[in-house]
């Protein structure tokens, strides 16, 4: 286990690399550098090009590429060629919002799909599960923005349960807790609608194998019969889905950050394409890269606990 | 039982008594340091204060500004070019002179007690400042609060006018900063210029702030993007990243003590986020949308007001006079014809937007032309289909022709892209529109991509309009100073140049009008309209000031703005 957790890790770091490569040239064939985004377009073109020197844009490619890596190496990913902060204290001070948003948002969608999905399996071609059914595909067709302002309108204006929009203050945590509510119910419920689909699906093909058939025949309870027996089996797909959710969520969370005008690592990395903040980009992708290898990881491992016929 | 009844009761009853009781406030007796100005000079002193204790501490009172950007640039008032970092450093840093709060046609002084009258010594003009005493700069962490001194508006000047350590660079050329004394600035400039151009150099706006020299020396020029020290109505506190700068009243402000206790900036960009939040009531003040519907449908929120106010950025099209078939002056004029400026306007709708005339906008600066000005010369361009069909023909068009070119993603440029689209496809110009992100759109058309650049400015006066977007000089690519001449226009340049250097303030004003006359004869460029700035805000907000126009480009937070609830 300890060998396959090591190179599972050692295989990061050509992967890390291979998307440093890749993000530091395609960011700069896009129009447009960070002197030019950064001065506006009434600076003097002498102020421009003052600001590319200082930027170390002017040097060769080939310069500012291994520059760059050795930093890296290092463990420095640079200062941002906007504002002048580490990258580093930037990140750390926005990596709580969107951490706290993720696993909010999952455990929304996996405590509520899980179940869900379960029960439409279970009572298939019932009422509840053509509703079941219908929802679910409603939820994949409505984008997260739009629900979000939804559901801000109903909880936050109407009700006025809820703030409407910001982080709130990390060191307080009941306020935190107020600020994360509906962002992490509008990504959790479009995750709910996958969670349960993929759910229902697996547990439709467990439920009709013949283990199950012979479980039932032999009296097991029902409930046994489906949490011991059929959603053990079908737990892997389940599992799978929930990992690349938590995989996605941390740059898709971008619309939702956007929109409850959350700080976060989505929002920073569009900003910094907008702003062409070149050592931005490159570090928070770097960043990204490690939490999508952490996640795979994790969610690997996980198969090994859900199915023992799954060795590393 | 009884007793124990009647005592337990009466306890019980003392002790609401006491809790509802008005506590007597103690009387407190402390010696405090204080910096006092004597003959001139600051000095500490110690001063016996004696006050009572309050019984409660009152809630400070913060403005919650929502702004549409993602996220802050810079706080260095010489490199801040976007409007959210113009905002900020509005209410951190002050000017020689000011442009008054709210209307930004009249200046009066700031840091300077008086606005200056030039002297001419030889050939070059002197401005000399008298600075007022007293005025304190922001303590940090490194440098106390100090005295704000001419040796400081001398560095911040001499910064300002160093391509390194300011954008703003080119407007400080050939001229030179002295301090004579410790509250007197002397500014000579090598070639004259009329107040018109001078004042706007010297206010706050741009290269104007000025920035203390003591703690941009103690943190450098990197951390103080990000914590900024000047002498304005409010000082940096924190700035969260993607989420609010929080600014704190300056208690030793030199016009007095802001009414609110800060400035909580927030970074908004989805409006309807700062919709809901306004009618929410987690804020006060937000960004409105540049829409007459938008603007009619929050005035009638309850508790919402919504102002409209000025400096209106201006959209013209230009076309450049050097690609075929722009480069005959029939296409032009016919192009001129076959618009209507209404088509456009109901775009973004009245009062957001008003219809220009001239390059520069009449409505805001002078210099400009007026509807009824242009209409007296014959070079309104009213719209005349038929005669835009003429003129093809007559040019040689009369199938039309194909146009590529990019626009940005924002609406103040696809809208009016999209309707130039529609209307000219009238006379059969087929227009193809690739749209793209904003700063890609601004490098690409420096790369001259467009033959038709359709582009929404401010500029500060007459001349820096001219200047930039009609001088050979600017002309993209290959200019001497390439900037944003996309007509690749050199028939002005001494036009612009003489009144440049005109003392006269009526004779500069009417050389500046011949010179887009010129422009409009030559149909250069076809001036669109003027799309003002839009804020809403709760009903309990004051601003302080009356709003027509703020060159800062928000509704200015000064030391008279409070919240009246």
């Amino acid at each position: 286990m300890l060998r396959y957790l090591a190179t599972r890790l050692m295989l990061a770091i050509p992967t890390m690399l291979a998307v440093l490569t890749l993000v530091f040239f395609v960011v700069r064939v896009i129009p447009g550098d960070p002197a030019t985004a950064a001065l506006g377009d009434y600076a003097s073109k002498e102020a421009v090009e003052a600001m590319r020197e200082r930027m170390g844009l002017n040097d060769p490619l080939l310069v500012q590429y291994f520059r760059f890596l050795g930093e890296v190496l290092r463990g420095n990913l640079g200062t941002s060629m906007i504002t002048g902060k580490p990258i580093g204290e930037l990140v750390l001070q926005v990596l709580p919002y969107t951490l706290q948003l993720t696993l909010s948002s999952v455990l929304v969608g996996a405590i509520l799909g899980v179940p869900i999905g379960i029960y439409t399996a279970v009572h298939r071609n019932s009422f509840i599960d053509y509703v079941g059914r219908v929802l679910s595909l409603a939820g994949l067709s409505v984008p997260a923005f739009y629900l979000g302002i939804l559901i801000m309108l109903l909880f936050a204006i109407k009700f006025k349960l809820f703030p409407a929009v910001g982080g709130g203050d990390l060191d307080d945590l009941k306020d935190n807790l107020m600020h994360l509510a509906l962002p992490s119910l509008t990504l959790g419920l479009i995750m709910t609608t996958s969670v349960t689909r993929l759910t229902r699906s697996a547990m439709l093909n467990v439920l009709s194998e013949h283990y199950v058939r012979t479980a039932r025949a032999k009296g097991l309870e029902e409930r046994k019969v489906i949490f011991r027996h059929a959603l053990r089996a079908a737990l892997v797909p389940i599992v799978s889905i929930i990992g690349i959710w938590a995989a996605n969520l941390i740059a898709d969370s971008v619309l939702t950050e956007t929109v409850f005008a959350r700080p976060g690592l989505g929002k920073m990395l569009v900003g910094a394409i907008m702003q062409r903040d070149y050592t931005a980009l490159q570090s928070i992708m770097v960043i990204y890269t490690v939490f999508v290898v952490v996640i795979n990881l994790i969610t690997d491992l996980i198969y090994s606990a859900v199915d023992p016929r799954i060795t590393h | 039982m009884k007793r124990l009844g009647l005592l337990i009761s009466l306890t019980m009853v003392a002790a609401l008594l006491a809790a509802c009781a008005t506590p007597t406030p103690e009387v407190i007796k402390e010696t405090v340091k204080e910096t006092v100005i004597v003959e001139g000079t600051p000095k500490v002193v110690e001063v016996e204060k004696v006050g009572t204790a309050a019984p409660e501490e009152k809630e400070p009172v913060f403005l919650r500004y929502a702004d549409k950007a993602a996220d802050l640039g810079t706080m260095d008032p010489h490199f801040a070019a976007s409007t959210n970092d113009r905002n900020l450093v509005d209410m951190i840093f002050n000017g020689l002179v000011r442009y008054k709060p709210g209307d930004g046609s009249v200046f009066e002084p700031d840091l300077a007690e008086a606005l200056p009258e030039p002297e001419l010594m030889g050939d070059k003009q002197v401005w000399t400042f008298k600075l007022r005493r007293g005025v304190m700069c922001h303590p940090s962490e490194q440098v106390p609060s100090y005295e704000l001194t001419a040796e400081d508006v001398v560095w911040s000047l001499l910064k300002s006018a160093n391509p390194d350590t300011s954008a703003y660079a080119g407007e400080y050329n050939n001229m030179t900063f002295e301090a004579v004394d410790d509250y007197t600035v002397k500014i000579t400039l090598d070639s004259p210029i009329s107040k018109v151009l001078f004042y706007p150099k010297v206010a706050d706006y741009a290269g104007g702030f000025i920035v203390c020299k003591k703690p941009y020396e103690a943190i450098g020029a990197e951390t103080f993007k990000t914590q900024p020290s000047g002498t304005g109505p409010f000082m940096f506190d924190s700035y969260s990243p993607q989420e609010k700068v929080l600014l704190v009243a300056n208690p030793d402000y030199f016009r007095g003590r802001p009414l609110l206790d800060g400035v909580d900036y927030r970074y908004m960009p989805e409006l309807n986020s700062r919709e809901l939040g306004l009618m929410s009531g987690e804020l006060d003040v937000i960004n409105g949308a540049a829409e007459g519907i938008w603007v009619e449908r929050m005035s009638q929120e309850p508790g919402i007001r919504v102002d409209v106010y000025g400096v209106g950025e201006v959209a013209t099209i230009h076309f450049d006079i050097t690609v075929e078939p722009l480069d005959n002056p029939l296409v032009r004029q016919a192009i001129a014809y076959a618009l209507d400026r209404d088509e456009f306007l109901a775009l973004f709708g009245e009062p957001v937007s008003a219809n220009v005339y001239s390059p520069v906008p009449a409505q805001f600066l002078a210099g400009g032309l007026t509807q009824k000005e242009v209409a007296e010369l014959g070079l309104e361009y009213a719209y005349d289909l038929e005669k835009a069909k003429e003129l093809m023909a007559e040019a040689g068009y009369a199938d039309g022709f194909s146009l590529e070119m990019v626009s940005s993603e924002r609406e103040s440029y696809l809208k009016n892209y999209q309707s130039m689209q529609a209307q000219l496809a009238e006379i059969g110009i087929d227009i193809q529109i690739n749209v793209t992100d904003h700063s890609s759109m601004h490098s690409l058309i420096r790369e001259d991509v467009n033959p038709i650049v359709i582009y929404v400015a401010w500029r500060p006066n007459a001349d820096v309009y001219l200047t930039r977007f009609y001088h050979s000089d600017s002309i993209v690519v290959t200019g001497a100073k390439p900037d944003t001449n996309f007509s690749h226009y050199a028939a002005i340049d001494d036009m612009i140049e003489a009144a440049r250097i005109e003392l006269d303030p009526d004779k500069q004003i009417q050389m500046w009008k011949d010179a887009q006359i010129k422009i409009l004869e030559d149909m250069v460029s076809y001036p669109l309209q003027y799309q003002n700035q839009v804020t809403a805000r709760r009903d309990y907000v004051d601003f302080g000031h009356e709003l027509k126009s703020v060159l800062a480009l928000y509704a200015q937070i000064t030391e008279n703005t409070r919240i009246t609830k």
